[in-house]
């Protein structure tokens, strides 16, 4: 009897138990409620992409001498490049280059490997179309800069976290000569110095 | 206590003025208050599919519906629209008639459930005898429709989804009507409006929670496992089953049971409210307000205001409730079917049958307190 007792008696302690972990549970839903959405309002507000970003590459036709390089160091051989020996100049002339951001693994190969550094990475991550074949820039279209987030005024540029100053949290409403965590090099060079 | 307005007796009696036959008042009476509840249900139910998709968001930390009209009130109104132009797709190999049948089944008891909740001392469709009982046995037909739908659709999924909404149906309604017998062991009445009458006059203090608080808990649970939300949503759970029995489902048939669903959850809120929380009932007694304000109680603009109140308080306790299982859905995981059935027949069953006689003793013992 005793021992059936103890049962009920651990069998509702446990329940309690459960229930108080439930409880925890809904404090910490609740919570969540008062604080301010995380999300970025797409279209209306934009990360501003970080230094290193790889996005669409940029190709610029005058610096480019036509080595294929790029095409060398390309994990799949994207690029096309299409030249002619010119026999005046004894020179490789180029006609057409495309990349097909379709394929393209934006892995940044053609960018570090370009010997005249005719190929650049840029900001642009959202290339949309709808057909897959409009992807396949050529040289006018590769030519083409993007519009830089901070200069658009339909948008409100938002920093990326690591961007924002030590425990500041909310990218929303932060001057923009807010500083960011760590020092830049010649800032170290400059502490070292003096 | 006043007895609040009569709004029958009002309308009948104006239309009578008007020079109409009595007959005919009353006939032009009987759908008045049908179209109004189906009206207000719809409603409510696009209210709590707003507040779900704004509650949830703000859990996750995200905004939720915003531009589809202002704070995105529209969404929902979207969502329907969206359904009701839908391709009404039936699959090949399905039990057409069967298929149809099912959605339907689910949906009337549900919105004729809505008889026996009321919002006031004469705000109710049908003061019945039976009342709550009404809403238990009309409870239990819903699991004929989700099986009828589960095995039409001849998908595995289905039929699975729908055998699991059975099970759970069927077992969670065990406890919910011991939790219920206890309330109205206490009012001595299964009528909801009696059940009220009997917690109001003492404010907040009166209500049936802190008399049942074992009764409220076990009541929530069971409701929960009868609307078939989140920690109990198996039969629909979209990891395991794609949709479960709504897999098959397209257009309006699914919009029914996606309706049918959010109505059981306002109509289970409302029934928390009415059994445990005192109904229309103010935290204050209204007449001793009235009492301390020095107005009579006969006044028709108390009246007229206290009918107000009767209203905003019943919506006000049962949105609160439906708060509270939306954070709860993001609160608890969902829970194994086993452990599921555990939970209904091994926990809520004895707990549901102790609190069954610990209330018939308290009822023996303290017959003041406990509705002698």
């Amino acid at each position: 009897m005793l021992k059936f007792l103890k049962q009920v008696g651990d069998y509702a302690k446990e329940a309690v138990q459960a229930g108080r972990y439930i409880g925890q549970g809904l404090a910490v839903t609740f919570d969540h409620m008062r604080r301010r959405p995380i999300t970025v309002q797409y279209p209306y507000e934009r990360l501003i992409p970080s230094e290193r970003f790889r996005g669409r590459i940029h190709f610029e036709f005058d610096k480019c001498i036509a080595c294929e390089v790029c095409v060398r160091v390309c994990p799949i051989n994207l690029p096309v490049v299409d030249w002619e020996f010119d026999k005046v100049s004894k020179k490789k002339k180029l006609k057409h280059y495309s990349i097909d951001f379709g394929v393209c693994i934006f892995c940044g190969n053609c960018v570090e490997y370009c010997p005249t550094n005719c190929l650049s990475m840029t900001e642009e991550y959202d290339i949309c179309t709808y057909d897959r074949h409009e992807l396949n820039y050529d040289s006018v279209a590769l030519g083409r800069l993007p519009y830089k987030v901070t200069n658009d005024p339909m948008v409100t540029p938002l920093r990326e976290l690591v961007y924002l100053p030590q425990g500041v949290m909310e990218p929303h409403d932060l001057p923009a000569d807010a500083p960011r965590p760590g020092s830049f090099p010649e800032d170290l060079v400059q502490k070292a110095n003096s | 206590m006043n007895s609040g307005i009569d709004l029958q007796g009002n309308f009948i009696k104006s239309l009578m003025d008007l020079g109409l036959p009595s007959d005919l008042a009353k006939a032009i009476w009987m759908p008045v208050p049908m179209i109004l509840m189906i009206v207000a249900a719809t409603v409510g139910v696009l209210t709590s599919v707003w507040l779900e998709r704004k509650i949830s968001a703000a859990a996750q930390q995200r905004i939720g519906p915003e531009y589809i009209g202002p704070l995105g009130l529209l969404a929902p109104v979207a969502d329907g629209l969206k359904l009701v132009f839908k391709e009404d797709v039936v699959p090949a190999k399905a039990d057409r008639l069967l298929f149809t049948l099912g959605p339907i089944i689910v949906t009337i008891p549900v919105f004729l459930s809505y008889l026996i909740v009321p919002f006031g001392q004469n705000l109710v469709i049908t003061n019945i005898g039976i009342g709550v009982f009404l809403w238990i046995a009309l409870s239990s037909v819903a699991p004929i429709g989700l099986l009828m739908s589960g095995y039409a659709s001849n998908n595995k999924y289905s039929l699975l989804g729908g055998l699991r909404a059975a099970a759970q149906s069927i077992s969670y309604e065990v406890p919910l009507a011991l939790a219920v017998l206890a309330i109205a062991m206490m009012s001595n009445s299964l009528s909801t409006i009696d059940i009220v009458e009997q917690q109001s006059g003492y404010g907040i203090l009166g209500w049936n929670i802190w008399r049942q608080p074992v009764g409220f808990i076990l009541f929530w649970i069971a409701a929960l496992a009868e609307c078939e939300r989140l920690p109990f949503d198996l039969p629909e759970a979209e990891e395991e089953l794609v949709a479960g029995y709504q897999t098959e489902y397209s257009g309006m048939k699914f919009a029914l049971f996606y309706l049918s669903s959010y109505v059981n959850l306002v109509l289970s809120a409302l029934l928390v409210s009415v059994l445990y929380l005192g109904g229309w009932d103010f935290p204050i007694p209204i007449d001793t307000l009235a009492h301390w304000l020095g107005i009579s109680p006969a006044n028709p603009v108390l009246q007229m205001i206290a009918a107000c109140l009767g209203i905003i308080m019943t919506v006000l306790k049962a949105y609160l409730l439906v708060f509270l299982a939306i954070l709860l859905r993001w609160t608890v995981p969902r829970v194994r079917i086993d452990q599921l059935l555990d939970l209904g027949w091994k926990f809520l069953l004895p707990v549901g049958l102790v609190n069954l006689l610990l209330t018939a003793a308290l009822k023996l013992a303290f017959p003041v307190a406990f509705g002698g």
